[in-house]
């Protein structure tokens, strides 16, 4: 066996798991692949912001017909609104979740169905989600 | 038609569909069974449109005394036939969606609860719409008990629930008849009587009021794939018809509805099952339609009755593409998903029109139909019942426009290649897409949605005005800008997987613990009064042995004659009183 082959079986678990990865692609998904790179989704941020500044700067010209009295006063109210309910929502999850949470056997009914595997960051020790 | 089979008029076109349902319990053909789930609500719909179309105003027809009391048990006038054709529409796409599985139980149990649902829209008495309300929950049980054995327990609570709500639902039929003359027709009802507030409460049950939700979060995600689908499509918004049929303009409901669209926005954004999340969704959802039927105005209620309509398909769209999901991946889990826009595209793009119609995004469903609540809120100076549904807004997109697309289709990417939806699942869902773009479409589009809508108004609404569509950009780019911002700080909280507690733990752990207590506790009594007894009948007979025994008290003092002659007068005593007191 030539040293050439032996790098190639040495390095073939990681490499077989990619290729089949890459193969199992939908074509019709193939043109989307660049949304899945950490550059998009670093950048992402930027396209609410800008729209949401655009809206903002429309509304001060297009101002709602039937608004109430403190939406007159100031601009991007319904930005600021939404923002601050967004991000309230959000931020009281980790609270809720300490609160409310509980094993998933909790009524001991089984829970919800179970997955074929996990990839949970409890099994797998690292965050599932960026 | 019609004219040639004039009995057509009288029989409420939903009975067709129950009908074929129980043919379908016989029919070992998956086929020939399949053809009927399509077919019967085509031919229902078809039957709704001829029959709207006989009178002017309304249709009323199958009259018949029962037992002294009068039914309708027809009637087609311009608030029903929305919720008919809605209940047809959904039965086909839901058939299609089901066109894979091939189980005799789903196929005639999800014929007959759709047949009950138009049934129960189309009934014109308290009496049939009882029966068809009733028939719903036994129908549809089936669909949550074949999500397998974990879901026995929660299809017998859904039962108990919904039975009991039928339960209230009639007595309070009978208590407001009889307050009205024994007239059974089913029209406004309002809260002057008990039997009003009773009415309410059972419908309360079944669309969902806050406290009295859990049945919907328990039982949707536990039942079959399709099943949920079905589930999501009929029960609270037969039960919205109800409300907006008999309690328009009651002023209650605006907060209650106000409260249902903000609550469950918490429970979704700690919520790992997906499933789970799109039935605090549709918890949500059904709040804007409650506050609409408070508010009660024709601009508020025609909201109603657009988002009822808009809100069957796109939320029927979010449950399918999870449900496609779900078939391929064996999960709904957040915390198991992600990145499956690489191996399905189709339902991703599907799931994204779901999520940009409940988000409201200009040109997709809700656009044009909850403004129309929204601004009736603004009209009648209900402020803070605004705020409120504004409030809920940004939730509505934090779980259902982002969480539930973003955490299953891209996010991290779980590894996960599997197959693309099977075909009927992904012609299910592009009806669904495409009635999401169109009835919102502003040319051509969502005129026609708005000509469904009963209620005369004064002016016509305008959806597609530039400071609506600009404050509506507003709030939903503030909020997408909030969610990028967050999860760059990582503020967004990770999915983790987990039961999270609601208003069922009373029942389910509290309820079942003190009555588990409360058994133990009489167990406990029982025992120690049976002790008693026995010590009470020992100590008397030992002291009667003792007084009157030949070697008892009272023999010692007098001859043992004189305790023969005492017990000879006190039998007498006991003859002359039975002699007195019979």
């Amino acid at each position: 066996m030539s040293d050439e082959t032996t790098d190639v079986l040495d390095a073939a678990p990681e490499a077989v798991v990619e290729t089949s990865k890459a193969d199992d692609i939908h074509p019709a998904a193939r043109p989307f692949l660049f949304l899945g790179k950490e550059s998009v989704k670093r950048n992402f941020i930027w396209f609410p912001l800008l729209g949401m500044i655009i809206c903002i700067i429309l509304g001060v010209f297009h101002p709602q017909a039937k608004a109430l009295p403190i939406e007159k006063y100031i601009p991007g109210s319904w930005a600021i609104y939404g923002f601050i309910a967004y991000s309230l929502i959000v931020l009281s999850a980790n609270s809720l979740f300490k609160f409310l949470g509980r094993d998933e056997d909790y009524y001991g009914e089984g829970g919800l169905p179970d997955p074929e595997y996990s990839t949970d960051p409890m099994i797998t020790g690292e965050a599932h989600h960026d | 038609m019609i004219e040639q089979l004039p009995i057509l008029a009288e029989i409420n076109p939903g009975l067709w569909v129950i009908l074929a349902g129980l043919l379908c319990t016989l029919l070992p053909i998956g086929h020939a069974r399949k053809a009927f789930v399509i077919a019967a609500p085509l031919f229902a719909g078809f039957l709704i449109f001829k029959l709207h179309g006989l009178d002017a105003g309304a249709h009323f027809g199958g009259r018949m005394n029962f037992g002294g009391i009068e039914l309708t048990t027809l009637r087609i006038d311009n608030l029903s036939v929305v919720w008919g054709y809605l209940f047809c529409l959904a039965g086909i796409i839901n058939g299609i969606y089901a066109l894979h599985e091939k189980c005799r139980m789903t196929d005639s149990s999800a014929l007959i609860y759709t047949g009950a649902a138009i049934a129960g829209v189309l009934s014109g008495d308290m009496i049939t719409l009882f029966i068809m309300w009733e028939l719903t929950a036994i129908s549809s049980v089936f669909l949550i008990w074949k999500g397998g054995d974990h879901a026995y327990a929660a299809g017998v609570r859904y039962l108990a629930i919904h039975v009991f709500s039928g339960v209230m639902l009639l007595a309070g039929a009978v208590m407001h008849a009889q307050a009205n003359g024994g007239d059974f027709m089913f029209n406004h009802i309002g809260l002057d009587s008990p039997g009003g507030w009773l009415m309410l409460l059972a419908m309360g049950i079944k669309v969902g009021f806050p406290g009295l939700h859990m049945w919907m979060q328990d039982a949707y995600p536990k039942a079959s794939i399709t099943g949920t689908v079905i589930l999501a499509s009929f029960t609270t918004k037969f039960a919205v018809y109800a409300l907006a049929r008999g309690f328009a303009g009651t002023e209650i409901l605006i907060w209650i509805g106000a409260i249902m669209t903000c609550f469950p926005v918490f429970f979704a954004v700690v919520e790992n099952d997906l499933r789970r999340v799109l039935a605090y969704s549709l918890n949500n959802q059904l709040g804007f339609m409650v506050c609409g039927i408070g508010i009660g105005t024709s601009l508020a209620l025609n909201g109603v009755v657009g988002q009822v309509f808009v809100h069957v398909i796109f939320k029927g769209l979010l449950f399918m593409s999870i449900g496609a999901v779900m078939y391929r991946t064996g999960t709904a889990k957040a915390s198991e998903l992600g990145g499956l826009f690489r191996s399905m595209p189709y339902t991703t793009i599907f799931c994204l029109i779901g999520a940009a119609s409940i988000a409201a995004v200009p040109l997709f469903a809700a656009f044009v139909t909850k403004a129309m609540i929204l601004a009736a809120a603004v009209y009648e100076h209900h402020t803070l019942a605004f705020l409120m549904m504004l409030f809920a807004s940004a939730g509505v997109m934090e779980h259902s426009g982002i969480k539930v697309p973003h955490f299953t289709f891209f996010a991290h990417d779980s590894g996960r290649r599997v197959k693309e939806a099977p075909w009927n699942m992904l012609a299910a869902m592009s009806v669904a897409a495409f009635f999401c773009i169109y009835l919102a479409w502003p040319v051509g589009g969502f005129q026609n949605l708005y000509a469904l809508m009963p209620f005369e108004m004064d002016k016509p609404y305008k959806p597609y005005t530039v400071d609506h569509v600009v404050f509506q950009m507003q709030l939903l780019f503030a909020a997408i800008f909030a969610f990028t911002l967050l999860k760059r700080f990582k503020l967004y909280p990770a999915e983790r997987r987990a039961e999270i507690l609601d208003a069922d733990w009373t029942y389910r752990k509290m309820g079942l613990g003190l009555a588990t207590w409360s058994s133990a506790m009489w167990d406990l009594l029982a025992a120690q009064m049976n002790r008693l007894r026995k010590q009470c009948l020992s100590l008397v007979g030992r002291r009667l042995y003792q007084t009157f025994s030949p070697a008892g008290a009272a023999s010692e003092a007098a001859p043992s004659g004189l305790a023969a002659v005492l017990t000879a007068g006190l039998l007498f005593i006991v003859l002359l009183v039975a002699y007195f007191a019979r």
